[in-house]
């Protein structure tokens, strides 16, 4: 019996090893962008896996194990920073409103001056970028993930490139003064 | 449906990218785009920064050291749990004895209990679940460069006799019936997640060494290749076929010169997607068109050793693994 508990033990977290392990960097990419540190993130992926382990149980087989793993992050990575949570909420709208027009997309792109665009967005709008068009969420495995209504996922998302084009004409545009002069 | 002109285009373009419209949308994008140049250009523009994106952000991975302290720690945490369920197990059954025999009875099962836990202390718990087979199975799994480099030179030789907007009414069943009977309607096959691309051409193709059934799509003005074929001996790279595992690796990735290639395995087939877009396109145009082919092949496949494979939808899996082991292990 005590051996059959040890063995059934060893062969699930095999099985989860298996399964949620492939994960890591996919979900350290979005820690990194939560915490702005490497250590950090690596720390809140730690975490997330540990939790996911304790309840590796009561996950459903055949369910998305990858949007439960991002659940599972952004309830661990918000159960320590509430404050800051709500502090998001006000800067949306005002955000949303200084960007009336939607600028072309500059053709010329390196991937620095993207990522360093990117870094500049608030949490609220670089996130969802980055589950949807970088680690290819769907919009619905987003809203489940983040437990916010599917409307705002595909607002934040409108709003977040928008503002990430005007970011990067804004580069666009002082490359080219640069070389005017 | 919303009447498609330049600023819903815009308005919608990153939902397309995302695959969240519905099929006939994505038929007016496509039909917009092809009529106003600048729209294309936009989406040209769009499609660039969002694999700047994912260039970009690929770049950050966790570190071999966090890694190996992540699985230490699950490890632990393993070892742990199941220690504490076997005492809280032991203690359970010894206050049942005790409650329903004599105090004797009582005494016997304590004793029973103590040598149960010293015998328990003394099972060595292995810490290292089979992870070398796991690698080697994946190795197994290698596709030849062989059948890259033959898949890759079908695409080139039967893309070039291609006529611009030519298209083609299918594959011709007598032709692909001698080769593969599962090939048969291999067009309708695809339909479904080839998405209303055109197709322009359908035959089977190859040497006698290594035959194609062959599908090319056009994508704004790229031509794509599906082809499917045997799963031999000369298609691995170790030259014998490994019987089918688990389904963790489906997808296995190969550059030849300027040609992207994305191949998907089932138990008695490869299935090859082929073009010269960027990795990461050519990586979702093959999820999206081997999809249906791989499901039906494995469905059919199944029906015959009547064994049951995993579901193809969980796909991710497949493609971290592979990339995992090119870089020489398993992660």
């Amino acid at each position: 019996m005590i051996e059959d508990s040890a063995q059934n033990q060893l062969q699930r977290l095999q099985a989860f090893e298996t399964e949620a392990l492939v994960f890591t960097s996919q979900l350290y990419r979005v820690a990194l962008r939560l915490c702005r540190d490497k250590a950090k993130a690596e720390d809140l992926v730690q975490e997330t896996y540990l939790q996911a382990w304790r309840s590796f149980h009561r996950f459903e087989q055949g369910t998305n194990l990858r949007a439960w793993l991002y659940k599972i992050m952004f309830n661990v990575y918000y159960s320590g920073q509430r404050r800051q949570k709500l502090q998001f909420v006000g800067t949306e709208e005002i955000i949303a409103e200084t960007i009336a027009y939607d600028p072309p997309t500059p053709q010329q792109l390196t991937d620095e001056e993207v990522l360093a665009a990117l870094e500049r967005l608030p949490k609220d709008f670089q996130i969802p970028i980055l589950l949807a068009d970088v680690e290819e969420l769907s919009y619905r495995e987003i809203a489940d993930a983040m437990e916010i209504p599917m409307g705002t996922v595909m607002s934040r998302l409108h709003r977040g490139r928008k503002l990430l084009r005007t970011e990067l004409t804004g580069y666009a545009r002082n490359a080219g003064y640069r070389i005017s002069k | 449906m919303q009447k498609m002109d330049c600023h819903n285009f815009k308005e919608m373009l990153d939902s397309y990218f995302c695959e969240e419209l519905t099929v006939e949308t994505n038929h007016s994008i496509l039909h917009h785009a092809e009529r106003c140049p600048s729209c294309r250009n936009e989406m040209a523009s769009r499609r660039n920064l969002r694999l700047a994106l994912q260039r970009a952000c690929a770049q950050d991975q966790m570190s071999d050291d966090a890694c190996e302290r992540l699985r230490a720690m699950l490890r632990a945490e393993a070892a742990k749990v199941s220690e504490v369920r076997s005492l809280r197990r032991w203690w359970a059954d010894f206050f049942d004895l005790k409650l329903a025999l004599p105090i004797m009875a009582g005494a016997a099962a304590l004793l029973v209990a103590v040598i149960g836990l010293a015998t328990y202390r003394q099972l060595p718990i292995s810490h290292n679940p089979a992870e070398a087979p796991a690698a080697e199975k994946l190795a197994a799994l290698h596709l030849s460069d062989a059948l890259m480099t033959e898949a890759a030179s079908s695409h080139r030789t039967c893309a070039f006799h291609v006529e611009p907007d030519s298209t083609s009414q299918g594959m011709s069943n007598d032709e692909v019936k001698d080769f593969d009977p599962e090939c048969v309607d291999l067009d309708k096959i695809v339909a479904e997640g080839a998405q209303g691309l055109p197709l322009c051409l359908a035959h089977v193709c190859g040497s006698s060494d290594r035959r194609f059934a062959h599908l090319i799509y056009r994508r704004e003005g790229q031509l794509v290749s599906l082809l499917v074929t045997r799963r031999d001996g000369r298609a691995m790279q170790t030259g014998s076929v490994p019987t089918f595992i688990d389904g963790l690796a489906d997808v296995q990735e190969s550059k030849q010169t300027e040609l992207n290639l994305d191949a998907y395995q089932t138990e008695k087939r490869v299935i090859l997607v082929v073009s010269a877009m960027p990795k990461f396109e050519n990586e979702k145009l093959a999820r999206s068109l081997a999809t249906p082919v791989v499901r039906h092949l494995r469905r059919v496949e199944s029906q015959t050793a009547l064994l049951e494979w995993p579901d193809f939808s969980r796909d991710l899996i497949g493609i971290e693994l592979m990339t995992n082991v090119r870089g020489g292990k398993l992660r």
